[in-house]
């Protein structure tokens, strides 16, 4: 243990840490804003079948590797951190998607036929009866897509997009332990923090009625 | 388009070479991870506060992103660069994934099957082996077909810690800025992953047991 070097490797930090974070909320956002209207769109009554053949696909790709993705994007997108926003964009969707579209399918058609009973809107029906109780499984699937992200996020140093990658990348090439172990830690750290913050808004919006089914 | 297929002819005993370390690779973490988690999975679904405790730390592993895992082992003497300290993080990475399918397989066997068969005076070990884990087959390999796809993807990322492995394609293309290099790692792996899920599926399927089939589809 060198002490030099790890109070060198901690005062980077703070920079790579901030472009990490920016990096995981804009494409969690931008993610979010795509996904979340093409899940609505597919579990309407018109393109139901559609969405029945969008979730093959999906679930075919979820066996996509993060790494190929960011591979991928270098000789499309090019360097730097917008490519590399690119490809955690591409990373955040599917999840996303995959849960609006499990979890709108899962609302109770009973439920939905008495909202409509009630005189509600096609519009109302949605903003209020399905959004509201597919929310915990949408809040899942932005959960799964934020740690993927994350994880995704320290590959970005090799296509230049910085982050904690770098410092976990710079600790390998020079086999600095002290890098590597913070590098590596907060990066772990953030991961969790995600997971924790995340999952307890899902809580959070799980209707009270449905905790105990469970 | 041309440049990458020929790429990959002239390459192509290099691109073999690195795909069998691949394989060698998620099939020994698979291997070892199968010895490891089942018990473990069987173990936790008999005692409910070390469930908690395991599935949370499986949890907790699953967050750390692969490089950061990766390299931390790196750091420790005994296991540095190369195939013991990718070995153990894919076992680790595959912890989540099978534990948790185990244990939940086990758990959703439908309590009058076993009250049945307590009546029919199985002990529980008899109980355990006839009944909850034929049951419970088909979760179970969900599990391992989770844990095979995503070892493939994961696989690649132990080339920046010295696997030889179709990573390589991938990490030595980027700071080569080889494209046809890259390209060709970033497909051959995917359709290496889709391909294990698809014909794992399939066998997921034929696993389900006759009478559970119809229930499923509901």
């Amino acid at each position: 243990m060198n002490w030099e070097r790890f109070l060198d490797a901690l005062s980077r930090v703070p920079h790579e840490l901030s472009i990490h974070v920016i990096m995981v909320l804009i494409s969690l956002a931008v993610a979010i804003a795509i996904s979340l209207p093409i899940g609505v769109i597919l579990t309407r009554p018109r393109f139901r079948k559609m969405g029945a053949l969008v979730m093959n696909i999906l679930n075919l790709f979820q066996a996509f590797p993060g790494m190929a993705i960011i591979a991928l994007t270098m000789p499309v997108l090019g360097m730097g951190l917008k490519p590399a926003i690119g490809a955690l964009v591409v990373q955040a969707l599917l999840p996303i998607a995959r849960n609006t579209i499990a979890g709108l399918y899962g609302v109770d058609p009973n439920t939905k036929e008495a909202a409509q009973g009630m005189g509600m809107s096609e519009r109302k029906v949605l903003f209020e009866v399905e959004l509201p109780l597919a929310m915990p499984v949408i809040l899942a699937g932005i959960r799964t897509s934020a740690v993927y992200v994350v994880s995704v996020g320290t590959l970005a140093a090799y296509i230049g997009g910085g982050g904690l990658g770098d410092i976990i990348v710079a600790g390998l090439n020079m086999l600095w332990a002290e890098f590597i172990i913070v590098g590596a830690g907060f990066g772990a750290l953030l991961a969790i923090f995600f997971e924790r913050g995340l999952s307890y808004l899902e809580y959070k919006f799980t209707p009270p009625g449905f905790t105990i089914t469970k | 388009m041309s440049n990458l297929l020929k790429y990959m002819v002239e390459n192509a005993s290099i691109i073999l070479d690195y795909a069998s370390t691949h394989f060698s690779l998620i099939f020994s973490a698979v291997a070892i991870s199968l010895v490891l988690w089942i018990p473990l999975g069987i173990l936790i679904s008999r005692n409910e506060r070390l469930a908690s405790i395991v599935l949370g730390i499986a949890n907790t592993i699953f967050c750390i992103p692969s490089l950061a895992l990766f390299s931390v082992f790196v750091t420790i003497p005994f296991f540095g660069l190369g195939r013991p300290s990718s070995l153990l993080a894919l076992v680790l990475y595959a912890m989540m994934p099978m534990v948790i399918n185990v244990y939940q397989g086990i758990k959703v066997v439908d309590k009058s099957v076993i009250e049945a068969a307590k009546g029919m005076g199985m002990n529980s070990r008899r109980i355990l082996r006839e009944i909850q884990l034929p049951l419970a087959a088909p979760v179970m390999f969900a599990g391992i077909r989770i844990t095979v796809v995503m070892a493939t993807g994961i696989a690649a990322i132990a080339a920046y810690i010295g696997e030889r492995n179709l990573g390589r394609l991938i990490t030595e293309g980027l700071t080569r800025y080889h494209v046809e290099m890259i390209l060709s790692g970033a497909i051959l792996i995917p359709l290496i992953a889709i391909l294990f899920d698809t014909v794992l599926g399939a066998v997921e399927r034929m696993l389900v047991p006759k009478g559970l089939k119809v229930s499923r589809s509901k």
